[in-house]
């Protein structure tokens, strides 16, 4: 089975940010052209191609986007386009596994900002109509699953304070590494104080610098089959989990509301295919739409107990070293800023968090590299589409077991 | 642009709250659904209809919403949030209506937890041209204004000789403004004719027991219909579901249709209602009448502008039958002219009047007339009668013409109403009717006189029976309540305007 994972072989990535004066299709050229070099691959050799994003139809009025690669990359073999990239690199694999092509080009791409007036309206498409008819914003779910949150646990008085504490030093935290990354939206430090007094202006338990940004960007990757891959990459990072599983797209008619079932169960499912335990991954990049996010993804994910993530980040972060302290274990979340400080570009969103993946496995993070007592071996990667709705969780490995 | 299947399908579902329960498993769903996701195949045939549109909830968890997406940036802020019925079997989300958020801390957990009741309501703005969106996933807690109340089919005791009305209903909302002498209710900004209608027309429900399947035909008589084309009354009859339901086709065995003649286009059906369910061949056995009016007024500053000092906002609807009847239709008479005193011209956003005209030659001699008429054709005297209401635009008129005609003071009172709810047009002596009918004994001798300006007025003759007292438990949201209940709340006229212009 081992011999058969699919392999990392090149990532490539634009910034992410507001890309005024660049279209989709130069940002996801710029992407695939860097992926290509670092893989030190040719047009010729890739034998398909997988892409994803999310609103292009909308932000752009592109609606085969297939025909816009294949017209600047002059490539016509077989392309097919998903949501997300981790849902575009989960098919890759599928494909790489099964034998039928030997280097697939993934990537993802998304141009947010083009449409600024109405991508908040746009966003809702994730959500359930009817929950757009009663009101609800991209942000409103989030919210209530915090007031789920801290009623099941019944968090009150102090605990809160030191739970929204926990929340806003998530924010500070990714803001703190994404100055160490060239490509993130936001490379400035943040405090504690400017989190809370976002919060304290509008009045909620969730502030702006508790939400990912609106983003462009793209981000891309070369996967290529086991055989092959060593002969492109001296240290090709290895696709050892791969899984993803989908519930209710109406949050309020899920029976739990503290937790995203769909979380859970592709970890567990990418763990079992990765013949891995959940204690032997050392660095996690986790979907932190919003700090809430950040935090239950500890929990669905199984690093911390339910309940207690909260306290793992607070007690990590006040005197933060680069990872959260789980009991004896150390866990590296979000080396690159997350999707708070790194962007949410959301269809190349995922291309971003792998990327952070393969460049901390290969060390060649630079001056973000984590300061491990161990080597690093394995890092997950959790990507979400909706509210929970979809979860993609991919682990990677430096060297095959 | 809307898309009219869309809008089709949402507020068939959405306005009612339609939902369906497997009766093999029990376990529910809002919307409907042929088959259980639980049982599989084998549930098919087995879930029975229900809907939440008359139920309780709870709202469970819930946030404030600051920054909305762009249709519902007009409701300013709003609470958020997820409502559970039937112990936890269904939850579905919600935002809480009839609510101004101030610009201040608030703790959110004091609204949880608390019980609330669906509203009917419009869902969010719209272009000008596009098809009004309605919904019920709107809400209000459940202690205050409006109240929580089941709607029982109760078995009609006995069969009169005399049609009547059966039930009744007003709806006015909890916003008021208070200038000088007069508040006036005015619409939350989710609010408008026609989902006063159906508010007014649940009430009616509520109180009479009627089974609304039995209802044949809803006249709704309105001046302020947001549309120039499509009748109100099609949607109180699908929301309210009245007259038999053809499920697999989402369509009612009903007549609706919408009546126009300014302020007496409800009061002008109660007699083709009373005829209606008195003609053996109709096979109708109730028929619903229903006032609305959102009262439009231009701004002060314009012309026409003068009628911004007394307009309301409200909606009254009674139910005609042979069955169980609280006050029986003695006699009628009605009487027209073609006197332009009030007008509002296709496409024109506000009415125009004909300013001190639109007392003398049209507000008193039609309504002298009406009422003159009415009694000579009985042979009463004022004082053979015990409750004399009539169109109130202000609070002069009708004490002048109550006086004139020969009225005290206590037999006119009563029906008097303008100076708590301003003057809601079609809604306007109908409202005054129902706070008659929510004090009277039985018995006693009711004479209503409608004006509609254009001209013309309608007298009806009513006579109390002793079953007047018995169902009058079954109404909690009076007009009494609907006066003087402590959550009424009072905005500036800002805030009134930006109201009642709507989403």
């Amino acid at each position: 089975m081992g011999s058969h994972y699919p392999a990392i072989i090149g990532v490539g990535r634009t910034k992410f940010g507001e890309h005024y004066e660049t279209g989709p299709e130069m940002l996801i050229e710029e992407a695939w052209l860097k992926a290509s070099e670092s893989a030190g691959i040719e047009r010729k050799d890739i034998d398909a191609c997988y892409s994803s994003d999310y609103f292009l139809q909308l932000t752009n009025k592109i609606g085969i986007e297939e025909g816009f690669i294949s017209e600047f990359s002059e490539l016509h073999v077989p392309m097919e386009k998903t949501r997300s990239f981790s849902s575009a690199l989960l098919n890759a694999c599928n494909a790489v596994q099964s034998g039928r092509y030997d280097i697939v080009l993934v990537g993802g791409v998304e141009k947010m900002t083009d449409r600024w007036d109405k991508i908040r309206d746009d966003l809702m498409l994730l959500e359930d109509p009817w929950s757009y008819y009663a009101g609800c914003t991209p942000e409103a779910n989030h919210d209530l699953m915090l007031r789920e949150y801290i009623k099941r646990y019944q968090i009150s008085g102090k605990s809160l304070e030191t739970f929204d504490l926990a929340l806003a030093h998530i924010s500070v935290k990714n803001h703190h590494h994404a100055r160490l990354n060239e490509y993130a939206q936001f490379q400035s430090e943040i405090s504690v104080d400017r989190v809370l007094k976002a919060r304290l202006n509008e009045h909620k338990s969730l502030g702006l610098f508790d939400f990912a940004p609106i983003s462009d960007g793209a981000t891309a990757l070369i996967l290529a089959s086991s055989g092959i891959a060593k002969e492109y990459s001296k240290a090709p990072i290895w696709v050892i989990g791969s899984s993803s599983a989908t519930d209710y797209i109406t949050f309020p008619s899920r029976d739990d509301r503290t937790s995203f079932m769909a979380s859970e169960l592709a970890m567990k499912n990418a763990l079992k295919m990765a013949d891995i335990n959940v204690g032997d991954i050392q660095l996690a990049e986790v979907y932190d739409q919003s700090t809430l996010l950040e935090m239950m993804a500890m929990e669905d994910l199984g690093f911390s107990q339910r309940g207690k993530a909260w306290l793992h980040i607070y007690n990590s972060c006040t005197d933060y070293e680069g990872f959260y302290e789980i009991g004896e274990k150390r866990l590296f979340v979000n080396t690159n800023g997350g999707l708070k400080a790194d962007g949410n570009p959301l269809g190349a969103t995922g291309g971003a968090q792998i990327f952070e993946i393969v460049k901390q496995l290969t060390g060649e993070a630079g001056n973000r590299q984590v300061n491990s007592d161990k080597k690093l071996q394995y890092g997950c990667v959790l990507e979400l589409e909706g509210f929970g709705t979809k979860a993609y969780v991919h682990i990677l490995a430096r060297e095959l077991k | 642009m809307s898309s009219e299947p869309i809008e089709r399908r949402v507020s068939y579902i959405g306005d009612r709250l339609r939902g369906n329960r497997c009766s093999l498993c029990g376990k529910e769903y809002f919307r409907t659904k042929d088959y259980c996701g639980k049982c599989g195949r084998k549930s098919f045939g087995k879930m029975r209809d229900i809907d939440f549109f008359y139920e309780k909830g709870v709202l469970e968890v819930c946030t404030i919403v600051r920054e909305p997406t762009n249709r519902f940036t007009k409701l300013g802020p709003y609470i958020y949030g997820i409502i559970s019925f039937h112990n936890g079997k269904v939850r579905v989300p919600g935002r809480l209506t009839d609510c101004v958020l101030k610009d201040e801390e608030m703790d959110i957990s004091m609204l949880e937890d608390r019980e609330v009741v669906p509203r009917f309501r419009r869902r969010c703005a719209t272009g000008q041209s596009d098809i009004i969106p309605t919904i019920s996933l709107a809400f209000s807690f459940a202690d205050e204004y409006y109240p929580y109340q089941e709607c029982e089919i109760i078995k009609p005791r006995r069969e009169y000789e005399t049609p009547g009305i059966v039930g009744y209903g007003v709806y006015v909302s909890k916003f008021r403004i208070k200038e000088s002498a007069m508040e006036r209710s005015i619409p939350f900004i989710d609010e408008d004719a026609i989902t006063a209608a159906v508010e007014a027309g649940k009430m009616a429900l509520v109180h009479s027991g009627v089974d609304p399947s039995l209802i044949g035909k809803v006249y709704v008589g309105s001046e302020s219909n947001p549309y120039a084309v499509k009748p109100i009354a099609s949607k109180v009859a699908q929301v309210l579901k009245l007259g038999e339901e053809e499920k697999l086709d989402g369509i009612q065995s009903v007549d609706a249709v919408d009546t126009e003649f300014a302020c007496k286009a409800a009061t002008s059906m109660f007699k083709d209602a009373s005829a209606l369910v008195y003609y053996p061949r109709s096979h109708i056995p109730y028929a619903m009448v229903i006032g609305t009016d959102n009262s439009q007024a231009a701004p002060r500053d314009e012309i026409g502008g003068e009628l911004d000092f007394f307009v309301g906002y409200g909606s009254s609807a009674f139910i005609f039958g042979m069955h169980d009847v609280i006050a029986e239709m003695e006699a009628w008479y009605s009487c027209t002219s073609d006197t332009p005193d009030f007008w509002r011209r296709d496409r024109e956003p506000y009415p125009r009047h004909g300013g001190r005209f639109t007392g003398d030659p049209a507000y008193f001699k039609h309504i002298q007339k009406a009422a003159t008429k009415l009694m000579e054709k009985l042979k009463l005297q004022p004082t053979d009668i015990d409750y004399f209401v009539s169109h109130q635009p202000n609070i002069r008129f009708p004490i002048k013409v109550a006086t004139e005609l020969g009225f005290k003071e206590d037999q006119y009172s009563a029906g008097l109403r303008v100076a708590k709810f301003g003057n809601t047009y079609s809604g306007a002596s109908p409202i005054g009717l129902a706070a008659v009918l929510d004090e009277a004994k039985p018995s006693q001798r009711i004479l209503i006189v409608s004006y509609g300006s254009g001209a013309g007025a309608d007298a009806y003759c009513l006579t109390t029976t002793n079953q007047i007292k018995g169902k009058r438990f079954r109404q909690k949201f009076t007009v009494q309540h609907q006066c003087e209940s402590e959550y009424l709340e009072y905005v500036n006229y800002n805030t009134y305007r930006r109201f009642k212009l709507g989403l």
